[in-house]
């Protein structure tokens, strides 16, 4: 941003006034925005910009984001968790459950865009100039910081001098000039990086929000949770939670079928025999052109397939139940049942009839509990887990029963409050079994539930997306951080090597890190004094260095270098 | 998987380095006391005083090299990347921290090694307060992208205490400069008096002639009396009332309340009886600029990682997790440190001052995200 170096901040013509007018007019729209303008290219501008944006992150990061964790913030709502409902309507009008979503959030990240733009334009410019032009150090390259006399060799013309002198500046960019008083002189840089290095960095934020819009607009992320043997397709419905940017068409879903084979868990072992060492999915694609793949998710390790990306998300328990009605055999129920890890147990719900819409015949709604436990024992302080797998499983079914189980609300059925009262009755079964439930006496029973035997059947949790210009993103977060280091570690350092009647000058003058200047000039120095041809003509009768100026000590730049061409002369 | 013997070791070890490093922070201050600080500005030690920062910078070296072991030996005994959770990532902060401190310091300034080696104490206790057992890592955690992504933040985070710990001194010297300034007679212009009011865009350069040319005539000013115009009751008292309102608001407990509250105020003393015997105030606040700036760029990558990381794991670079948040406020005020330090008008310690609530920010990003809020990035923690 803009550099205390530019002085545009503090010139008179900044009144608004405009010049002419006798009164101080109410600025009209130009002057506001003129006004507004040279207040956002204010350095001091752009750091209060960064402090609230800093403010408003902070704060996100401690109350709850409705993007994030959603549930959280409605508990907030109703008061259940955090402060109180009170609390939460005002949180909610200060929009501070989606900060990142909310207006003034919008209105602060185009401020501070506006701003940077403000001090990016001048400072490109006034960059070009500089890395175009050699720096003008005036006639008197004496009165610099760091300035030094060689021995001028005898009979060698200025080329000749400078053409010699040129190669110790490799790594410096070193033009030929002339001095205010047309002597040849060598002008050296270094250190354009610093500035070159900072615009980068600071122009790649437009690059890479320029990646982040565009890929969030043509983005989709769906999620859903499925048993092995089971297949879902890439279709609008068929994902249970999806959410796409504003540009992704529902005819932008190619139409893969996805269908998983297999599911695989393992856990450590001791203490940690709970925690899962790592799950895989294998699941077999089949895209719309005909091409199938087989591939295995693993978590860390996603597959793309058909511009679609599969992640692995989460997993669990699914194992096959059948309800049968006891009176007549017919299958009221059967599906592999997605249950989700509740401290230990393995707990899910679903519905089997759903009642009748006719108010003049109603018949009840019946809903389903399971408790699946794989692998626990009894005591008498209650169950005791002993491992995640299923060495053990067991499964408690109980049936609901009454005419409002809410089963025809859009909620989940896994939140809906289900009464004991409108329990039917419940049953343990293992794999294998099955058992009555609603005794009828002589008849039988009302319901038989079954366990589907064999191995448990697992579900699993995927995440697909879609998530164009990542590439853009990851390009622009690597210009960003190659522009931050040389604008850190870049020093600026200017060298000047002009030949005169009977010596050589060698000046210099650091911008930045200005005490580690002196050894390096003093480096220099003597690797230009080195590369001095070897004299030709009779030695001066001057003195060999004429002054030396301070803080190269006189003792060390003045001892002896044998330049190498003298050596090979001798 | 756990080498259950290794393991142990590797604690015990912590434990001596951890109790090294004390001894090395004492002979460190032992040798402060017994130098004083001549009416010309030079540090005179007495043959005790000099004998006790040698001890002091063996020890530190010593506990250094223990610490070295210790950490990599925890990583040999669980067969991964030391840095799993909060117990290994704070011993290798303070590592470090210690590392960079010794690499930076060692010959020029022994006594802001001292404070170097206090923070990283106060790092490598509080790691033993969130002490987890070795163990092996969840598979989300095993990605050679976490492992770049936390050495990288881990790396960036200990520099920035070695920065803090600067910011800091570099804040009570001034303010010391300046109180000298304005009770001395001659009024001359200090270091302190140069960050006041820059005249023009070469304010940078005339402070940085101030540091190299009068540096002595400060000196002179002040060898005690830079101590003796700051209120000495203030040092202790400030972080022993600060401390003790915290760790009462955050865990009601009072005994460990009242010690972490007496250690704070044995390191507020600390700095003000040090107070002379620091370099000067714009050298402390290069050395803390330098240090931020060589921090910054390695927690810009760290971050970026993170996000890649976050792609692969999770199926997004970037979902405001409290974490993520977190990482992003500490990143936005450092690069606003960096920004205030070449502002007119926030040159010194105004900008210091933003360097210190950057770190506040690292600090909770680090420990309350991981301890008090439930994120994604929660399961990394303890």
């Amino acid at each position: 941003m803009t550099n205390s170096s530019a002085p545009d901040t503090a010139r008179p013509e900044d009144a608004a006034t405009p010049a002419g007018s006798r009164l101080p007019l109410i600025p009209g729209p130009w002057e506001t925005a003129v006004l507004v303008w040279k207040r956002l290219r204010r350095m001091s501008t752009a750091l209060v910009l960064l402090f609230i944006l800093a403010t408003a992150t902070l704060v996100a990061t401690f109350i709850p984001q409705e993007p994030v964790i959603a549930s959280t913030v409605s508990a907030w709502r109703e008061g259940t968790e955090g402060p109180g409902a009170g609390v939460a309507r005002v949180l909610d009008a200060l929009s501070l459950f989606d900060v990142f979503g909310s207006w003034w959030f919008a209105v602060l990240t185009v401020a501070l865009l506006v701003s940077l733009t403000a001090c990016l334009i001048p400072r490109w410019r006034v960059f070009f100039r500089n890395v175009r032009m050699p720096a003008n150090a005036g006639a008197n390259l004496r009165r610099l910081s760091h300035s030094i006399e060689l021995t001028r060799p005898a009979g060698a013309s200025e080329d000749e001098v400078l053409d010699a002198v040129q190669p110790v500046f490799r790594t410096y960019r070193s033009r030929r000039v002339i001095s205010p008083d047309g002597r040849a002189r060598l002008a050296v840089e270094r250190g354009h990086w610093r500035e070159g290095g900072s615009l980068v960095f600071h122009t790649s934020f437009y690059l890479l929000l320029i990646g982040v819009a565009l890929g969030s607009a043509f983005s989709f992320t769906g999620q859903i949770d499925i048993a092995e043997g089971e297949r879902f397709a890439d279709t609008p419905l068929g994902y249970q939670a999806r959410s796409a940017g504003t540009f992704w068409d529902e005819s932008d879903h190619r139409g893969a079928i996805t269908t998983i084979d297999d599911f695989e868990v393992t856990y450590l072992d001791g203490d940690n025999r709970f925690v899962a060492d790592e799950f895989v999915s294998t699941v077999t694609f089949e895209g719309a052109d005909g091409t199938t793949r087989t591939e295995e998710i693993r978590v860390n390790h996603p597959v793309h397939f058909d511009g679609l990306t599969y992640y692995q998300r989460a997993f669990g328990f699914a194992p096959q139940v059948t309800v049968r009605s006891g009176l007549d055999g017919s299958d009221l129920f059967q599906s592999n049942m997605i249950l989700r890890d509740d401290g230990g147990f393995w707990t899910g719900r679903a519905k089997i009839t759903q009642g009748s819409d006719d108010p003049a015949r109603p018949l009840p709604q019946i809903g389903m509990e399971v408790v699946f436990i794989p692998d626990a024992s009894i005591t008498d302080e209650g169950f005791r887990f002993n491992s995640p797998e299923p060495n053990n499983p067991r499964m408690a079914v109980t049936i609901y029963s009454a005419d409002d189980l809410g089963l025809d609300r859009t909620v989940p059925v896994s939140q809906l409050e289900w009464p004991e009262s409108a329990i039917l009755g419940s049953a343990m079964i293992t794999p294998g079994e099955s058992a009555g439930i609603g005794d009828l006496g002589e008849l039988g029973s009302l319901f038989e539930v079954e366990f589907g035997g064999g191995e448990i059947t697992m579900w699993t949790g995927l995440q697909v997306s879609h998530q164009p210009f990542r590439w853009l993103i990851l390009t622009a977060a690597s210009l960003l951080l190659m522009g931050l280091i040389p604008s850190m570690y870049a020093y600026r350092r200017r060298v000047w090597v002009q030949v005169e009647d009977n010596h050589v000058l060698v000046a210099g003058v650091a911008l930045h890190r200005k005490d580690r200047f002196s050894e390096e000039f003093e480096d220099l120095v003597s690797r230009v004094r080195g590369a001095l041809p070897a004299a030709t003509g009779p030695p001066p009768s001057a003195p060999a260095e004429l002054g030396v100026r301070d803080p190269v000590p006189a003792s060390t730049s003045s001892a002896p270098h044998p330049p190498s061409s003298d050596r090979s002369d001798l | 998987m756990t080498d259950t013997a290794l393991a142990q070791t590797s604690n015990l070890l912590f434990t001596v380095a951890l109790f090294t490093y004390l001894g090395a922070m004492i002979s460190l201050f032992f040798g402060l006391a017994f130098t004083k600080v001549q009416a010309d500005g030079v540090e005179a030690s007495t043959v005790a005083g000099s004998r006790a920062r040698t001890l002091g910078m063996v020890l530190l070296t010593g506990g250094f090299a223990i610490h070295l072991i210790s950490w990599l030996s925890r990583g040999i005994a669980t067969g991964r990347f030391p840095l799993g959770n909060m117990y290994e990532y704070g011993s290798g902060m303070a590592l470090l921290a210690v590392g960079t401190g010794l690499f930076l310091i060692r010959r020029k300034y022994p006594n802001l090694l001292a404070f170097v080696t206090v923070g990283a104490i106060l790092m490598m206790v509080t790691s033993l307060l969130l002490f987890a057992e070795a163990g092996p890592l969840l598979p989300a955690l095993e990605s050679y992208w976490l492992q770049i992504h936390v050495s990288a933040m881990m790396f960036s985070s200990s520099v920035f205490i070695v920065a803090f710990t600067f910011t800091v001194l570099y804040l009570v010297k001034d303010r010391a400069e300046r109180k000298v300034s304005m009770t001395d007679t001659f009024g001359g212009s200090t270091v302190g008096a140069a960050h006041l009011a820059p005249p023009d865009a070469r304010a940078e350069e005339i402070v940085g002639r101030v540091a190299e040319g009068e540096e002595r005539e400060v000196e002179e000013a002040s060898a005690t009396a830079q101590r003796d115009v700051v209120n000495p009751l203030l040092f202790p008292v400030v972080p022993f009332v600060v401390v003790l309102v915290f760790v009462l608001a955050v865990w009601r407990a009072f005994f460990p309340a009242m010690l972490a509250a007496s250690a704070f105020a044995l390191i507020g003393a600390g700095i003000w009886y040090a107070i002379p015997h620091l370099p000067p105030a714009a050298k402390l606040d290069n050395l803390a600029y330098r240090t931020t700036a060589f921090a910054f760029p390695l927690i810009t990558f760290g971050i970026m990682c993170g996000a890649i990381w976050a792609e692969e794991a999770w199926g997004r670079y970037w979902g405001w997790d409290p974490k993520e948040t977190g990482s992003f406020v500490t990143w936005t005020l450092y690069a606003a440190y960096l920004h205030a330090r070449s502002t007119r008008g926030w040159r010194g310690p105004k900008a210091a001052w933003v360097g210190v609530i950057g770190f506040g920010a690292l600090m909770i990003t680090y420990y309350a995200v991981n301890l008090f809020v439930v994120g994604l990035h929660s399961y990394a923690g303890v």
